[in-house]
């Protein structure tokens, strides 16, 4: 099925500008509703209807960010936020792969473990914060902690389902060729994992910003967790309601970034 | 007289699980010469995938000896292709694993591809080929590194009728021409006898051999063989012999 370039019939055509005018129609909806989520919430709040005091409102919000802008604090908090968030992504993400690899190669290991990855995973991460503080400090390295201990076993646990689910015909194939285990490593179990190892960046985004938000939430003095929580603690609902936006369009942005990721690795896994 | 290239001497093998343990082959003794088209058939369950891991020395045998002289290429009942390397990248997958990814060898294999008919199909990927293309690229390349002996197991078994008929005249066609010895494990037992010069019969579990026939086609053709007039008096034996 090799693609070629050939001029295609009236019907193929017809077909085609259908549907681009269908994905066209279903982003027009999607922004619409947006807007008109936005603007009966600026109607309801400016008519008095409900009380822009507890709900806030789209005009207060742009405001809010307006002044957070105008004083200089609004790209310091947004990056600090930001910085603890992406740091221990990658080190969740690449110390994850690093253990789940250790675990597959030594069956010994991973028996050994077991327990304590289950009840690892299974413990609240908020529980440990007293003791993060104690030993990290209050500042973005207690936060960064926080992160990578909220993906790293999310990550574990995904690489490693998917490295002992390697196709055992392939693998028998590999060992009549007379691969060595770093063979079997490098030509198969890292490559024929590449779509887990996707989809495990897809889930460790959103952990990251549940570590680095939660983080925050319990000691810090910079970032949009802190907002919120400040916000929250001195009845600024504004503020609350303009770091919980700016985090939605950071963590959906972060989000587009690994499907891009995704759409540059991962062209022929198909079978 | 011809070399042997394999031979199994009262070969015995048990499985061990925590339920309990399986004999799955007792007694076992049969040799392959060099050249020699070998098919080997057995009731399902009798363990014939076992036997080709014991012949590649994937598995030790509990008792007896399995000896052979010579490389093996094994192919399984999927191509087993890598979808996320092109033809040629398969097809080299072999060189890289034995470290023998040099220039020479990598062009004896591509000649391989390009003259069983896999030229323009070497930068294409797995997915964009037919099943029969694909049989075909697993089978050039289990012959990249020039193996003395081909291990066969149920090759043919993942594709349709139509397919199937073809790739066997493929593959019997290519090892023949390039002077392989193979050793063909199948259930069916037309194919093992449009394909083999000679058919050995296992039991039911623990698996040996109970027959042994050589066959006396004039012609190495599946497709010619298959209408020969001997072809069903053989297919009749066999199976009586399996179901025996």
């Amino acid at each position: 099925m090799k693609h070629q370039s050939q001029t295609y019939s009236e019907e193929h055509l017809l077909f085609l500008k259908k549907r681009r005018g269908r994905l066209a129609l279903i982003w027009i909806l999607r922004l619409g509703l947006l807007a008109l989520l936005f603007g009966i919430w600026e109607l309801v709040t400016s008519l008095g209807l409900v009380d822009s005091f507890i709900t806030s409102s789209p005009s207060r919000m742009l405001a809010t960010i307006g002044g957070l802008y105008e004083d200089g604090t609004l790209f310091y908090h947004i990056g600090t936020t930001l910085w603890e968030t992406l740091a221990g992504f990658a080190i969740s993400t690449v110390l994850g792969y690093g253990i789940a690899l250790a675990l597959w190669w030594s069956e010994t290991l991973r028996s050994v473990l077991e327990p304590y990855i289950v009840v690892l995973n299974a413990l609240p991460k908020i529980a440990l914060g007293p003791l993060i503080i104690v030993w990290f400090g209050t500042g973005s390295k207690a936060i960064l902690v926080m992160t990578v201990l909220v993906g790293l076993i999310v990550a574990i646990l995904h690489m490693l389902s998917a490295f002992i689910a390697t196709d055992k015909n392939k693998l028998l194939l590999l060992r009549s060729m007379g691969a060595s285990k770093v063979q079997i490593l490098t030509k198969l179990v890292v490559p024929s994992s590449l779509p887990a190892f996707i989809s495990m960046l897809k889930v460790n985004v959103g952990m990251a910003w549940i570590g680095s938000i939660m983080g925050e939430y319990i000691v810090s003095k910079a970032g949009l967790g802190y907002l919120i929580v400040y916000g929250g603690q001195v009845f600024k609902l504004d503020l609350v309601m303009s770091a919980t936006l700016i985090l939605c369009i950071l963590a959906a942005g972060m989000y587009f970034l690994v499907v891009l990721l995704e759409k540059l690795l991962v062209k022929n896994t198909e079978q | 007289m011809k070399k042997e290239i394999l031979r199994f001497t009262d070969v015995g093998l048990i499985y061990h699980t925590v339920h309990g343990e399986t004999v799955a082959a007792e007694h076992l003794s049969f040799s392959v010469q060099e050249g020699e088209f070998v098919a080997i058939i057995g009731p399902s369950g009798c363990g014939k995938t076992t036997l080709l891991s014991l012949a590649a020395g994937l598995l030790k045998p509990s008792s007896g000896k399995v000896e052979s002289c010579g490389s093996f290429g094994y192919m399984l009942q999927k191509d087993e292709l890598f979808p996320w390397r092109t033809i040629r990248k398969n097809v080299y997958l072999p060189l890289e694993i034995k470290k023998q990814n040099t220039a020479e060898h990598r062009e004896r294999a591509i000649g391989l591809a390009e003259k069983y008919g896999l030229g323009e199909f070497l930068e294409s990927y797995p997915s964009e080929l037919s099943g029969g293309m694909r049989q075909r690229a697993a089978l050039i390349r289990t012959l990249a590194t020039d193996p003395d002996i081909l291990l066969l197991d149920e090759p043919f078994s993942a594709l349709d009728y139509q397919t199937r008929l073809n790739v066997a005249v493929d593959v019997s066609q290519i090892i023949r021409s390039e002077g392989k010895t193979a050793l063909l494990i199948t259930h069916d037992i037309s194919e093992a006898v449009s394909l083999a010069d000679r058919v050995l019969v296992l039991t039911k579990r623990p698996a040996r051999v109970s027959h042994e026939h050589t066959l006396d086609f004039d012609s190495p053709n599946p497709l010619k063989r298959r209408e020969m007039q001997g072809f069903s008096g053989w297919f009749e034996i066999l199976w009586k012999e399996l179901n025996g």
